[in-house]
């Protein structure tokens, strides 16, 4: 005997994920088409003139020598930031995957800067790094390191520095994280058996460890490049961008061209170059992944 | 040297180690919050802990009240940073978090069950869907995402800000379910499908609680990207007392003067959530990590 009639298997799944299609239709994939769409137009906010105007928005960033600007500062950004995350991060793990007691509460301590949302940082950022009432300028002065005040967030390429300290400091957690987890599968046996050779602690990383994380870290570099690149808060609510220009990156580009030039078409075309370099980055990280499965 | 001393200067080297690594990544957290309990005319000594303890800065915060200590003239003035919103902006940040999460998670498991476990064409479509979702940076996509609000009539509403914070969360979130309940093995809820047990029943009673750790990292992902957000608020609201805090407290360096006890009290207020939040999930957080519930 059969109960109420229930909906079909096909017809409670298409009713499952009806919410989520619609969702993402309307606020995911027509945004990112329209984004593209706008590349190639001129539109004013809160104007209905939109206008076609073929490639004119690129040739706009190819003439504009701030666009240039905003293109190797995110990559010196970029660069410094993914190798110091990197560098500490594993330095980092190596600490944490020590047995020693009460270990948890030092991994707990240390994984907490990522949760920190960056406008806190921001704001702790500019209250140290103050030029005359800043801890650090204070602790440099009092130690005889510098003299006279060290003008972090108004000067070029300090500011530069400082925004990177804090990209490294809220997002190491995230490299710690992903090397620790990988240092926990390495078996004891290898090591162990490395120790009785009379390998030291150095030359058991180096031949032993390392090669281990290789993987690990080569997924966490594509990754981490990927989204370090396209970071828009962690500069911005620092410096703004500044002083002048010198700490855009292209996201920051892009919002200034939005924002202060109301140029949305600008904006668009940036968005467009940074999603090419991303596309261009996610090929890479498949290949890379299809190249450890083959080994 | 005996082996037992080796040990022991060796957990001693670690110790040291952790400690001094503990104390330089905490060190921001730290100094924010013995500046947030520092009183005024403190601010300019370089000594660790105040001589006195005070909740001036707080109750400014909580009271709307704000003054600051200006040295030159030796008095106190009235601050300009517009602290009688801090409330209101800590009000819309839990409502707006809140119903992200419920929604991200309640959507993402309807979908990922259906894709799991059901067939049609098109749904090996839907990990690919969230990688690119995953990958795509907001500042792409946030004026066009705003031009689609406005249409929708509900720019510089509470509501645009849920559905701005969706459009982040919803792909991964699919993606961290559909690994989750891909892992769940079918045969129970065959067994009970065939025991005469509806699918609603099937997914209520068996799929939920054994996909709770998957809903645990969802959820926890979710609330941190609307508590954090920054760029979709400070495009989509316009009035001071629609803000979320991250948007709201930057107004606090507009004027002439910068309360910095007052800043410093609300980066403890922000972070306390978060904190507390981190405390109960600390676990699941690294099992969630494990399973890829990462962006950054």
């Amino acid at each position: 005997m059969r109960r109420r009639r229930e909906l079909s298997d096909r017809q409670l799944g298409v009713l499952f994920l009806l919410p989520f299609v619609v969702l993402s239709l309307g606020f995911v994939v027509y945004p990112a088409l329209d984004a593209i769409r706008l590349a190639f137009h001129s539109k004013l906010p809160f104007r209905n003139s939109f206008t076609f105007v073929g490639l004119d928005n690129f040739r706009y960033l190819r003439d504009d020598p701030v666009f240039w600007a905003a293109a190797w500062q995110s990559c010196v950004w970029t660069g410094a930031s993914i190798v110091l995350q990197t560098v500490f991060g594993v330095a980092i793990a190596l600490l944490l995957h020590q047995a020693v007691r009460g270990i948890n509460v030092f991994r707990g301590l240390l994984l907490f800067p990522y949760m920190v949302p960056t406008v806190v940082i921001a704001l702790i950022w500019r209250w140290m790094f103050n030029p005359e009432l800043g801890i650090v300028n204070a602790v440099l002065k009092g130690s005889g390191l510098v003299r006279g005040e060290v003008y972090w967030l108004s000067d070029p390429t300090w500011a530069m520095v400082s925004t990177i300290l804090l990209n490294v400091w809220k997002f190491t957690p995230f490299v710690v994280i992903c090397v620790l987890a990988r240092l926990q599968t390495i078996p004891v046996e290898i090591v162990e058996a490395a120790q009785v050779d009379g390998a030291g602690a150095w030359r058991r990383f180096l031949h032993i460890t390392l090669p281990q994380l290789k993987a690990v870290l080569a997924v966490v570099v594509v990754f981490r490049t990927i989204w370090t690149f396209n970071k828009f808060e962690e500069i911005y609510l620092l410096t703004r961008g500044g002083p002048g220009t010198s700490t855009f990156n292209l996201a920051v580009y892009a919002f200034e061209q939005a924002t202060a030039n109301l140029k949305l078409g600008v904006a668009a075309a940036t968005g467009v170059v940074m999603l090419t370099l991303l596309f261009a980055g996610s090929v890479f990280y498949l290949r890379l992944i299809r190249q450890q499965e083959a080994v | 040297m005996t082996r037992a001393t080796r040990r022991r200067l060796r957990a001693g080297g670690v110790y040291a180690a952790l400690l001094v690594v503990t104390l330089v990544m905490c060190f921001p957290l730290l100094w924010a919050v013995l500046t947030s309990v520092r009183p005024n005319d403190e601010m300019l000594s370089v000594r660790l802990v105040p001589q006195r303890v005070t909740d001036a800065h707080y109750r400014a915060l909580l009271t709307g009240r704000s003054m600051y200590f200006e040295a030159g003239a030796g008095t106190y003035r009235a601050s300009t940073a517009p602290s009688q919103h801090f409330l209101s902006w800590f009000a819309n940040s839990t409502l707006v978090t809140l119903a992200t999460t419920v929604l991200s998670v309640a959507v993402s498991t309807l979908a990922a069950y259906s894709v799991t476990r059901f067939r049609f064409p098109g749904q090996s479509f839907a990990p690919y869907f969230s990688l690119l979702g995953y990958m795509t940076p907001s500042i792409v996509f946030v004026f066009p995402l705003f031009v689609t609000i406005v249409a929708l009539g509900l720019a510089d509403r509470l509501p645009s800000l849920v559905l701005g914070y969706l459009s982040i969360t919803l792909p991964f979130s699919l993606w961290l379910m559909w690994a989750f309940l891909r892992s769940i093995p079918l045969e129970v809820e065959e067994a009970a499908l065939i025991d005469g047990a509806s699918r609603f029943q099937v997914f209520r009673l068996i799929v939920i609680p054994l996909a709770v750790p998957g809903i645990v990292a969802t959820a926890i992902f979710s609330f941190i990207v609307a508590w954090n957000d920054y760029l979709i608020a400070r495009i989509f609201i316009n009035s001071i007392t629609q803000l979320p805090l991250t948007v709201g407290v930057m107004h606090f360096f507009e004027g002439t003067h910068v309360d910095w006890g007052l800043m410093m009290a609300a980066a403890v207020l922000i972070t306390l959530p978060l904190a507390v939040l981190f405390m109960f999930v600390q676990r699941q957080l690294v099992v969630g990590f494990g399973a890829g519930a990462v962006k950054g």
